[in-house]
């Protein structure tokens, strides 16, 4: 009985996901930009390179909360504005996104940043205790002072690679340190 | 599994058919946004919650509340540990006002009644309008409700300038213990009441662990004096009254008296007490003439039981409260002097109770105010009338014609927040903040003042505002000057005042201290004085009064348990699906009626009746209840909403419409226990939406309890194997890590076995229940809801049995005898998940969703869950509960299921998973709280001292029955408790499965079947 019940969802979740797999092909053959990676495109062109890398800005100056929340933090307009008053950008590129920063925060808008990190609702990821375990940003977000755009590195945040780092650190391997 | 498709393989299967279907939803629906601040607010950390001080709104007893907020919107109140009424805890109606804050009917703004249709308005159009017509309207009336010593103040400055009257109505006004006190110790107040202090102690009728004055005060000092202490003494409680409401099933004996004669047996006490009444005092006569023989045949008590009573009573320190609801009859007041009389001979006065710091906002305005208003209204001298914090219109009989002469005055204006019946009839709306949007204040003692600040920002669906700021904005548009620019100024005002009668002279401290504590003593305690008895002022009678209408079954319409009167806390799911302590109904209204009368009247459960009185009639489904008399039944309010909102309207009946509108004539307090009732079948039938599973425990030993007699018989050395320490987890579950890189593949399935678990390192949380404090008042399982993101279904889902409240408060009747007086015996057992350390629900999940975690958890997990049931099927308490269908969605799969509407979600806790359909859950042992403290100990290095989690469920208990800890160490709290000699593990030594949730048996005065096997 269980063995046929089982047998028998095996082959309808099959076919179901037929049609899923087709549609992922077509969409991965598209070469225009589409609606979605439109809309995947950043409000404004943030490097990382210059912020993280050129000038060696720490991560937790802009991302605050990440020692002490389990949210790293995505920095106030504020904070962008606090330099960015000052610094105007060297060339016309520059000059022109980092108006925009300055029109936000004329206007008090927040800036509608494209979220690219994201774990499952079902998943617990508390940031500030990788950080007291001297796990370095760039374990899991990639050496982002070498990114224009930020991207996803270790794609996809699948739990297997938080897993066998876990293993490998000899942290907990259990389901409900992550899953409740 | 078998040979051809292993688990793992099917697991994959799964696992790619739900990659594909994430690539194929990739558009840009997906693309979610990071709105950070623009500048960032000083006491918000995003992911870190932010606790303020305030005080419930609920009811008059102000308890002191801590409000959790994260990002700057509430998910949670708790009770302030500091504050001396609610002592960190907090009861349904409590936690539940968070449905009123994000309540979807509240008003978007303000409203005006045009050709028949509310039409928005502007705020300033609304003050304008009422400043108009307040000031042309010649005579008006300001209704109110709870408003708190600051916003009463200034309704009575508002009113008095403008020429208006305050009138305060409340249903379950203690009025005639008002006047009591005033006639018997010449003191217009209600006392305040010390349970704790009291060894002895006789409730007539008085429902303190649910409605009356002060229930989670009560029921905590409850509960430590009725709990057994370590030198194994009890104190001793009797319930007198003719219905057992749940403050009643908590009596060790009960007296179930002849409707309306409290007041006979408390002379008959106070006779025996006062050796013939020699120690009354002016009272002398009256106690002298009601001995126990005389009383017996009009109270239904042998005399040798008040006798028994009497002298127990006498022995003390002893206390007597009431008389509840019972005793709100033509005779209240006498009844109230009867039992104020008692507590005088027994020299109670100044020990267990205090009239000279009395309970201050105690409801207590009768009936006869309202009555003089109703007339004025109908006589057409009324203007204009101003409804706050009230609903009269369903909250008076509508024999009062209330409603009528409210509907005749020309301008009626609601400051009501969401609809309600009397808003529904009024021209003008201007919608109130919730409690937790507001500033304000309250005092339940004098001298102890709590200052309630905005939790957080106004809701922004609805825009309100305080009633304090309108009626200044009105007065001033009136022209009178009130002395302060808005509400908070004329706050801070008053307690710059407090400040300086306190002796303080930095106004600005006291104020910010009295922010971040929340509770303020300023002055003195009370005294310990006795009071003097005073010769009556007013003729009393003290024999039972008469009862209205044909026939010999007196109808009692009692305050819910979860609603109170429910006028204006209908619209909430939570407390429309928590099970009525009582009764384990849901949702509806139902008839109480002994077993023996339905079966003369060939009812049985579910049976539709219609219940009439000369004043109205009701149709309401007969629950059999064995704790009420043969002559009485008991309908609750609290139903029969028609414009309360979506989730009242339509529950139920409204008992008031059963009852007359008649003041006593004493205190001038509305009589409720007056009319009879007649009880015609309908012939129809309708599921009850009850959670109850069995009455009876049918020998099974669910709930044993020990005997106190029979306490420190078991020498501490005797523990068998069944009720001694937990023994180490199973092997069961868990895999032994094998190296890999740690790709899914890596994970072979050949290379796993059954590891053991036990690392010594790991704590093993566990938790012990006292059940002789556990009350059964239910605010566990609604502060678990909230806690938890449990949804409500709705009530076809409940008849269904697919309730999902991961706390059942079982309740079993022992010893429920209406007959005569003697021991009661019911008992209660808030079941969870027992967390078994060899838990049958583990070996038969096929995808290992449920599984013991290290450190002692019995745990699930909602990703790897496929819904199979079968941990369900094989969980022998009953624990588990199933998501049918997705209850969190802002619109109900189908009509009349649970979901969760915009604002509604805004309550929804970050910390915890929100499930969809298809997944089990179940009690947690509110494992995100063990984690958060466990992220801090990582990130601080410091260690977690024993007491420092807390589950909701502890967290909410008045009776402080809930301990939780790790069991491995030896000195904590619940490793000690679990070893105690009346410690059980339910059905483990039947089923074997080493429970890591440990009960101590309830402790009985009678005899009783220990529940050994």
């Amino acid at each position: 009985m269980t063995k046929r019940w089982i047998g028998a969802s095996v082959v309808a979740l099959t076919l179901l996901a037929l049609p899923a797999f087709v549609q992922a092909q077509d969409s991965g053959a598209a070469e225009t930009i589409t609606d979605g990676e439109a809309a995947r495109v950043q409000p404004i062109a943030f490097p990382h390179t210059i912020h993280a890398g050129v000038d060696q800005i720490d991560c937790q100056y802009c991302h605050f909360s990440a020692e002490r929340s389990v949210d790293a933090g995505i920095p106030p307009v504020g904070t962008c504005f606090g330099c960015h008053q000052i610094i105007g950008g060297t060339d016309e590129r520059q000059q022109a996104e980092i108006q925009k920063v300055r029109d936000y925060w004329a206007n008090q808008e927040p800036i509608p940043w494209v979220r690219i990190y994201k774990v499952a609702d079902h998943v617990h990821f508390p940031h500030m205790r990788h950080i007291a375990a001297q796990i370095d940003c760039a374990t899991c977000h990639g050496n982002v002072e070498e990114m224009t755009v930020i991207e996803e590195v270790n794609q996809p945040l699948a739990m297997g690679w938080c897993v066998s780092c876990h293993v490998e650190r000899g942290a907990s391997r259990d389901c409900a340190v992550c899953h409740y | 599994m078998t040979d051809g498709l292993k688990r793992r393989d099917f697991l994959k299967v799964v696992g790619a058919t739900g990659a594909g279907a994430g690539v194929w939803g990739c558009s840009t629906e997906n693309v979610e946004r990071l709105l950070p601040y623009v500048v960032p607010p000083e006491d918000i950390t995003p992911g870190v919650a932010t606790w303020y001080t305030t005080v419930c709104g609920e009811c008059e007893a102000g308890c002191g509340m801590w409000v959790r907020t994260r990002e700057g919107r509430v998910v949670k109140v708790e009770g302030n540990p500091e504050h001396p009424v609610s002592r960190g805890s907090l009861c349904s109606r409590g936690h539940s006002s968070l449905q009123a804050l994000y309540n979807p009917d509240r008003f978007t703004g303000p409203m005006l009644r045009q050709g028949g249709e509310l039409q928005p308005i502007s705020w300033e159009d609304a003050e304008q309008m009422v400043a108009d017509r307040l000031g042309s309207a010649g005579e008006y009336y300001l209704f109110g409700g709870i408003a708190g010593p600051s916003l009463a103040a200034l309704m009575s400055t508002f009113a008095g300038a403008t020429g208006g009257q305050v009138v305060r109505y409340h249903p379950l006004a203690e009025a005639p213990l008002r006047e009591a006190s005033r006639i018997v110790f010449g003191r217009d107040v209600v006392p305040w009441y010390d349970l704790e202090e009291a060894r002895v102690l006789v409730s007539f009728g008085a429902d303190f662990l649910e409605s009356w004055l002060s229930p989670v005060r009560d029921g905590r000092g409850f509960a430590r004096m009725s709990g057994v202490d370590d030198a194994g003494s009890k104190g001793h409680f009797t319930f007198v009254g003719s219905r057992l409401s749940l403050t009643g099933q908590n009596a060790d004996e009960w007296l179930p008296i002849q409707p309306g004669s409290e007041a006979l047996v408390a002379l008959a006490m106070a006779n025996v007490v006062a050796d013939g009444g020699a120690s009354a005092g002016p009272y002398r006569n009256i106690v002298a003439a009601y001995t126990p023989e005389n009383v017996a045949s009009a109270t239904g008590v042998e005399a040798d039981s008040i006798r028994e009573l009497a002298e127990r009573f006498a022995e003390g320190p002893s206390l007597a409260l009431g008389p509840g609801i019972g005793g709100l009859h033509r005779g209240a007041t006498a009844a109230n002097v009867a039992v104020a009389i008692l507590n005088a001979v027994a020299g109670n006065v100044g020990r267990t109770l205090h009239y000279d710091s009395p309970q201050l906002d105690a409801p207590s305005e009768g009936f006869a105010p309202m009555e003089r208003a109703i007339e004025a209204m109908r006589g057409g001298q009324v203007g204009a009338v101003l409804v706050h914090a009230s609903n009269p219109v369903y909250a008076l009989p509508a024999s009062s014609g209330f409603r009528e002469a409210f509907a005749s005055v020309p301008f009626k204006v609601s400051f009501a927040s969401a609809m309600d019946e009397t808003a529904a009839e009024a021209d003008l709306i201007l919608p109130d903040r919730h409690f937790l949007e507001s500033w304000g204040d309250a005092s339940s003692r004098p001298g102890q003042w709590t200052v309630r600040q905005p939790a957080m920002r106004p809701v922004p669906h609805f825009d309100s505002k305080q009633t304090g700021d309108v009626l200044l904005s009105v007065a001033t548009r009136m022209g009178q000057d009130l002395g302060s620019e808005t509400f908070f100024d004329h706050l801070r005002g008053r307690w710059a005042d407090l400040a300086t009668s306190a002796g303080v002279a930095d106004a600005d401290a006291f104020w910010h201290e009295s922010l971040r504590t929340g509770v303020v003593q300023v002055g003195t305690t009370p005294s310990g004085a006795s009071e003097t008895l005073r010769q009556p002022d007013r003729g009393l009678v003290f024999d039972p009064p008469a009862f209205d209408g044909p026939g010999d079954l007196h109808l009692m319409v009692y305050p819910s348990a979860r609603y109170g009167d429910g006028a204006l806390n209908a619209n909430r799911p939570w407390l429309q699906e928590l099970p009525d302590p009582v009764s384990k109904i849901t949702w509806h209204s139902w008839v109480e009626m002994h077993p023996n009368r339905a079966e003369a009247l060939g009812l049985r459960n579910g049976d539709v009746v219609e219940l009439s009185t000369e004043h109205g009639s009701v149709e309401v489904p007969v629950w059999t209840y064995p704790g009420i008399r043969e002559d009485v039944i008991a309908v609750p309010m609290g139903g029969g909403h028609t414009s309360a909102g979506r989730f009242a309207d339509g529950n139920g009946v409204n008992a008031l419409d059963l009852l007359p509108s008649e003041a006593e004539s004493l205190s001038g307090g509305l009589v409720q226990f007056v009319t009879k009732v007649v009880v015609t079948p309908t012939g129809r039938r309708r599921h009850l939406a009850s959670i109850a599973g069995s009455d009876v425990q049918s020998n099974r030993p669910i709930t044993p309890a020990v005997a106190l007699a029979g306490l420190g018989a078991e020498a501490a050395g005797a523990e068998d194997e069944d009720h001694g320490p937990l023994k180490e987890l199973q092997g069961v579950g868990g895999f032994v890590p094998v190296e890999t890189g740690g790709r899914p593949e890596d994970f072979p399935l050949e290379g796993a076995r059954h590891g053991e678990y036990g690392d010594e390192e790991e704590p093993r949380w566990a938790m012990t229940i006292d059940l002789d404090k556990c009350t059964g008042c239910s605010a566990c399982v609604t502060a678990c809801q909230a806690e938890n993101n449990v949804p409500w279904v709705g009530e076809g889902q409940v008849t269904m049995g697919r309730d999902m409240m991961w706390i059942r408060l079982e309740r079993y009747y022992e010893a429920v005898d209406a007959s005569h007086a003697g021991p009661l015996d019911v008992r209660f057992l808030p079941m969870i998940c027992q967390h078994c350390g060899n838990a049958p629900c583990e070996p038969v999940c096929p995808v290992f969703a449920t599984y013991h975690t290290p450190d002692g958890i019995n745990t699930q997990i909602y990703n790897r869950c496929v819904g199979t049931r079968y941990c369900a099927n094989n969980c022998p308490y009953k624990v588990r509960v199933f998501n049918w269908y997705t209850f969190t969605d802002e619109e109900p799969v189908r009509e009349g299921l649970g979901h969760i509407p915009e604002p509604l979600n805004w309550q929804l806790n970050p910390d915890v998973t929100v499930r969809e359909n298809g997944v089990m859950e179940k009690c947690s042992f509110c494992i995100h709280r063990i984690r958060a403290r466990q992220d801090r100990a990582a990130v601080e290095g410091s260690t977690i001292a024993d007491g420092e989690i807390i589950p909701a469920c502890q967290q909410s208990c008045p009776a402080e029955a809930i301990v939780f800890g790790n069991i491995r160490d030896s000195g904590s709290r619940v490793a000690q408790s679990s070893r105690h000699e009346r410690a059980y593990r339910v059905l483990d030594e039947l089923v074997n499965t080493q429970p890591a949730v440990t009960y101590l048996k309830k402790v009985t005065f009678h005899e009783v079947d220990s529940g050994e096997h």
